[in-house]
């Protein structure tokens, strides 16, 4: 409890008071904002590579950040990362998982026989660059696209492992809490992904 | 496979996934933008303490206001009257029945002495009019 040896101090205290609690939100919202804005971009590229749709990563991206700021912003910041990605997957995963069922009931109902997605796109998404592309950039374009499609084709956890711990920079202990696994779990995944990606990739890279 | 043409490649996909992520173009970055000031305005909102928040009251209070009318209008309506009353008559009984002043322990004794009386009683008011 404060005591004030006159009024005339006691009033001047009301007056300028310690800081007030907005300074703390805005400080947490400070450092959240930074959080999100550092990893916005990697989390949207490793949906992608996951789902393949740009809109869906969108989508997925969004709702992880949702989620987060939610239901987990109260945690201490260093957890904010493994906490991220682990509702980033999940939501990979219930995507995936809504696709294939969607993808069995449409194969029992008649359909137009064109994607109807291709129809709506904007037409001038389609139209080609004018500037022809440096070929070194072309390279590592083709040379991406060749390591997505692989890692597509990789089990789930061990897409999951060499994304977090490769793209993400994670340490094996921050992977294995944002997979929710052990993380001698993790190195095995990890060193499985390492060895079929450079299995497939051996020839072309 | 060797230790070091894994590392050679490890450090070749990073850097490959990071060129893609610079790339991004404006459509994709400016919707995360959007995204991440939806996940900020969220928290924030989530942050506030609780008690300054309208929503939380808004239920409460509609609760509150629904049970008092519903008490005022049951108080006035002839079923609660009656009830009310019924309630008061049978504390009037139990207080006779179980006075502790003289006479009390009489009234009791009486009540279990007569109690052949009262059901004969009872049971000829049910049966309708004596013959």
């Amino acid at each position: 409890m404060a005591r004030f040896d006159t009024l005339n101090t006691a009033w001047m205290v009301w007056d300028n008071p310690a800081p007030a609690p907005e300074g703390a939100v805005l400080e947490y919202t400070r450092e959240l904002e930074k959080f999100l804005a550092e990893i916005e971009r990697r989390a949207f590229r490793m949906a992608q590579v996951a789902l393949r749709d740009p809109d869906d990563a969108l989508d997925v991206v969004q709702d992880a950040m949702l989620k987060l700021t939610r239901s987990y912003a109260s945690r201490p910041s260093p957890e904010w990362r493994p906490l991220f990605y682990r509702i980033l997957e999940n939501g990979i995963r219930d995507l995936q998982r809504r696709r294939t069922v969607r993808k069995r009931v449409m194969t029992w109902l008649p359909g137009p026989k064109e994607d109807p997605e291709n129809e709506a796109q904007d037409p001038l998404e389609n139209v080609a660059d004018s500037a022809p592309p440096i070929p070194e950039k072309l390279m590592q374009a083709q040379a991406m696209q060749q390591l997505e499609e692989s890692l597509r084709a990789l089990p789930a956890r061990q897409r999951e492992a060499f994304m977090l711990r490769n793209f993400e920079g994670m340490d094996v202990a921050e992977t294995a809490s944002a997979m929710a696994c052990s993380e001698g779990s993790v190195k095995t995944h990890y060193s499985r992904a390492v060895h079929a990606l450079r299995e497939q990739l051996g020839e072309v890279w | 496979m060797s230790e070091r043409e894994n590392d050679a490649f490890e450090t070749r996909s990073r850097a490959l996934f990071q060129d893609s992520v610079d790339g991004l173009d404006m459509r994709i970055r400016s919707r995360l933008t959007r995204a991440r000031s939806m996940a900020l305005e969220a928290a924030v909102e989530n942050r506030r303490p609780w008690l300054f928040g309208w929503k939380m009251w808004a239920p409460a209070a509609g609760v509150t206001a629904a049970a008092i009318l519903g008490l005022g209008l049951w108080i006035g309506s002839p079923i609660g009257h009656q009830a009310a009353t019924l309630a008061e008559s049978n504390i009037e009984d139990l207080d006779l029945v179980a006075a502790t002043d003289e006479g009390s322990s009489d009234a009791m004794e009486m009540l279990q002495d007569d109690i052949d009386f009262y059901d004969f009683a009872d049971k000829a008011a049910n049966s309708g009019p004596a013959a």
